[in-house]
């Protein structure tokens, strides 16, 4: 039983971390744009996507 | 299937065309030169949504709002147009390719763009032309006033939300294990430890989130009355100390689950009725958008350029064709044409004269005029209009809800009950009065009844959103079942709002052909095309074939001309065209907005109306049989008025009312205490809208009566209103099943707290399972037609 006592509190500072990090992000405002966020992953970059394709024709 | 035009989708008259207006081609050719092609590859556009076609001539000044920071410039602008994630990435790609582009980012949750570049504060308006010539609308808005305010608070619930979250689910882990055993079965001081961890997690956390209760709380006594979040904030700082009191003594009730888990729960009822009210926008930055920045002031024989704020009374203001009036006045010199949409709805020239009366914002169209300034720019209509607005909407927020309703009688006897608790049980003991007291605040704490209206109208709006009307706050929804007197403005809200092309015909009374009808069209759509005239636009929207390519001039107010294989071409008003034939008036066929078109020596006549809004007679007769009431108030001309409101068969009409009259027969309305909806589009609705118990409006209208309006209907058809109103009175409904459930759950486990046989796991049993029974009936909402 004595086990607890350190898991309890590990436990909980391993949480307190996700918490952490969770405030941070709603601080660093990526909760102002889900919509956009979620789009963006797919977006090419122009200039790579010229880059490659020069690459293929090399 | 008829072609659909390359660019926007809408459709293609003619099968030799790929583009169905001048605005898609360019579009089209600018976007496939700066090499983003892919984009039409890549665009979602939903099939029902209203779509932006691009207009090619608009031009806006945004180079107020431009912010300065060390050498680089920075503005937010409103985009409409946006439909998906294509969108965002043509504009950003657009203007990131721009010289001196900084940063161009698209914040699609909000639909507005920021970009910073480096340079000249001008070249912002260069930025945003480009965008708007590939179709999207752009407007400027004060960032700092908008989304200061609002984003606080939503961070506020949003972090003591997620605390609580977190404290909920450590403490339910440590609670599984207390609720199923005692301290017999696992040794008191493990059985200790586990509610010692408990109160720590809870303390920090109740603290943290439980601010917005206690300091709503507190404005509530102190105005003198009680609402929901007394009993919560009661039950909160009881529940705790009766908790930490139990854990000192290695007792076996605690309720911190119990406790942080309600404020969770609270918690998000509490955001997403946030989230269901989304404020309206400045409007005081919309109307500065409306006046002239500038005006040009004669004095001592000089021309001096004045900002709006320093002209004054008696000043002479010299206004040029096709600039913005810049303050009220009288005309002492000139004679034009104004467009006065502003006052009376109607776009429309209206003729001016020595003497007529200007107002500012209006538009000087035809010649430059000199005018007398008659009101400084704070005693402008504009002006009186915006404060009236003001006012009126600060006004309305006095509207008691459903839910503070309940709790008006709800709380005090809570208080009640926990008070009879506690003195019941006092002959037992101080602390077991106190437990039970404590439990029976908790039982019948309202954390389902704190989410039963929210769930409900979340659900309902984003319903409404899908179907392109848009629901800017949940109260207009309760409001709208109850309210019996609908009014109507005419012109954009039950026509189109636009002339349209009815009929062409020959002078001397002779039949046109299909062909003959085609080239005459052909004629005007190719004079007309570069015209900004409302007539021209009309003429030119109704002719989709392919146009001449003619050397259009222009003469502001008269009409336009060329040549063209050998004969004078001209278009516009009578004497322009020179036209010999006396022709009866019974050709007009009572219509006042016409042109003429003369081709060498044929005379033709062309016949313009705003159409109604195809289902603007069936809806009206629905509200009748409804027995609603319905008014008809417009600024137009009487027997404009009388003639739609015969076609309509509204009985009650009223026409030639300014901005402030019908605001004025509102207040009259509102004096006995009547109830009513008001639909308008213009800027000379805006204090009726501002007025209404609930106000609905069009994504076609001016901006400001859109941020007045509750309700926007983003598309032509008046339809949405009935079906406002059936879902209104649906959602009403659960609204009302919902709290009926959640007060019927505390009612039933009243007498188990009483009795003193509320266990922490029977608490928390309750609370999760009442407010789930809440979130399923809610759902009911999502699934009927």
């Amino acid at each position: 039983m004595s086990v607890l006592i350190f898991l309890i509190p590990i436990t909980l500072a391993i949480g307190l971390l996700a918490l952490a990090a969770f405030l941070w992000t709603l601080k660093n405002k990526q909760y102002d744009d889900l919509e956009g966020a979620s789009q963006r992953i797919l977006f090419d970059d122009i200039d790579e996507k010229k880059n490659d394709e020069r690459k293929k024709q090399k | 299937m008829k072609k659909q035009c390359l660019h926007c989708l809408l459709e293609v008259q003619n099968a030799d065309d790929d583009f169905c207006c001048l605005g898609c081609k360019t579009a089209y050719k600018i976007i496939n030169n700066l090499g983003f092609s892919s984009y039409y590859d890549l665009r979602q556009i939903d099939e029902k949504e209203r779509k932006i076609r691009p207009k090619e001539d608009e031009e806006v000044d945004i180079s107020e709002f431009v912010k300065i920071e060390n050498n680089k410039k920075s503005i937010t602008l409103m985009v409409q147009g946006l439909h998906c994630a294509a969108c965002v990435w043509l504009i950003e790609s657009i203007l990131k390719k721009q010289k001196s582009v900084n940063l161009a980012r698209v914040n699609l949750s909000q639909k507005t763009l920021t970009i910073i570049w480096e340079g000249e504060v001008a070249y912002g308006n260069h930025l945003a032309h480009l965008i708007s010539q590939i179709g999207y609308k752009l407007l400027p808005f004060d960032v700092e006033i908008l989304q200061k305010a609002e984003k606080k608070y939503d961070d506020k619930i949003l972090r003591a939300m997620a605390v609580a979250g977190f404290g909920a689910g450590n403490i339910m882990l440590l609670s599984i294990s207390l609720w199923f055993s005692d301290s017999l079965d696992m040794g008191p001081i493990t059985h200790n430890l586990l509610q010692f961890f408990s109160c720590l997690i809870a303390i920090p956390v109740l603290l943290f989130s439980s601010r917005p209760f206690f300091s709503s709380a507190y404005r509530a006594i102190k105005a003198g009355y009680p609402n929901m979040d007394l009993p919560i904030s009661l039950a909160i700082v009881l529940a705790s100390a009766v908790s930490i009191l139990q854990m000192l003594k290695n007792a076996n009730h605690i309720y911190f689950d119990s406790v942080v888990m309600l404020i969770f729960f609270l918690l998000i009822g509490r955001y997403l009725d946030l989230k269901a009210r989304k404020k309206a926008f400045e409007i005081a930055s919309e109307f500065t958008l409306l006046s002239a920045s500038f005006g040009r002031i004669l004095l001592d024989e000089k021309i001096v350029t004045l900002p709006i704020k320093k002209i004054e009374k008696d000043m002479i203001l010299l206004v040029a064709a096709g600039e913005k009036i810049a303050a009220d006045g009288v005309v002492i010199e000139g004679e034009s044409e104004v467009d006065n949409s502003m006052i009376n709805g109607e776009s429309l020239p209206q003729k001016l004269v020595k003497n007529s009366a200007v107002f500012a914002g209006t538009i000087n169209i035809t010649m430059p005029l000199k005018i007398r300034v008659s009101k400084a720019q704070d005693e402008s209509l504009m002006a009186k209009i915006l404060e009236f607005v003001q006012i009126a909407l600060s006004k309305k927020n006095s509207y008691v809800r459903l839910a503070d309703n309940l709790s008006k009688f709800y709380t005090p006897a809570i208080h009640i009950l926990a008070l009879l608790t506690f003195i019941f049980w006092f002959a037992d003991g101080f602390e077991i009065a106190l437990m039970n007291a404590t439990a029976v605040l908790i039982i019948t704490c309202p954390c389902a009844l704190a989410l039963a209206v929210p769930i409900v109208q979340t659900i309902t709006i984003s319903r409404f959103i899908k179907r392109g009307i848009l629901i800017k706050s949940g109260e207009a929804l309760e409001k709208i079942s109850k309210i019996d007197i609908i009014i109507f403005d005419k012109t954009g809200s039950l026509t189109l709002g636009k002339p349209q092309l009815k009929a062409i015909k020959f002078l001397d009374g002779r039949e046109l052909s299909a062909e003959q009808k085609n080239y005459y069209l052909q004629i005007a759509a190719s004079l007309s095309a570069r015209s900004r005239h409302i007539i021209s636009r009309a003429i030119s929207n109704s002719y989709m074939g392919n146009i001449l390519l003619l050397d259009a001039k222009e003469e502001r107010g008269f009409g336009l001309s060329a040549w063209f294989e050998g004969k004078e071409l001209r278009l516009g008003k009578k004497d322009f065209c020179l036209i010999k034939n006396n022709f009866s008036a019974e050709i007009l066929e009572n219509n006042l907005l016409n042109c003429f078109l003369k081709i060498g020596d044929e005379e033709l006549i062309l016949l313009f109306e705003d159409k109604l809004k195809e289902d603007a007679f069936a809806v009206i007769s629905a509200l009748k049989k409804q027995n609603k009431k319905i008014i008809l108030l417009s600024g137009d001309l009487e027997n404009t008025t009388a003639r739609i409101a015969s076609n309509l068969k509204i009985d009650e009409f009223y026409f030639e009312k300014t901005p402030l009259e019908k605001a004025e027969f509102l207040q009259n309305l509102k004096v006995q205490n009547k109830k009513f909806i008001m639909v308008g589009d213009g800027i000379n609705d805006a204090p009726s809208l501002a007025l209404a118990d609930v106000s609905i409006s069009f994504s076609s209208a001016s901006d400001i009566a859109q941020n007045i309006a509750d309700i926007v209907i983003c598309n032509e058809k008046l339809q949405p209103i009935l079906q406002l109103k059936k879902d209104s009175q649906k959602s009403l409904q659960l609204m009302k099943q919902n709290l009926i459930i959640a007060l019927i759950y505390n009612i039933v486990a009243l007498p188990f707290a009483f009795l003193g046989h509320v266990t922490p796991l029977f608490a928390a049993l309750a609370m999760s399972s009442s407010s789930l029974l809440v979130l399923f009936n809610s759902l009911r909402m999502s699934k009927s037609k």
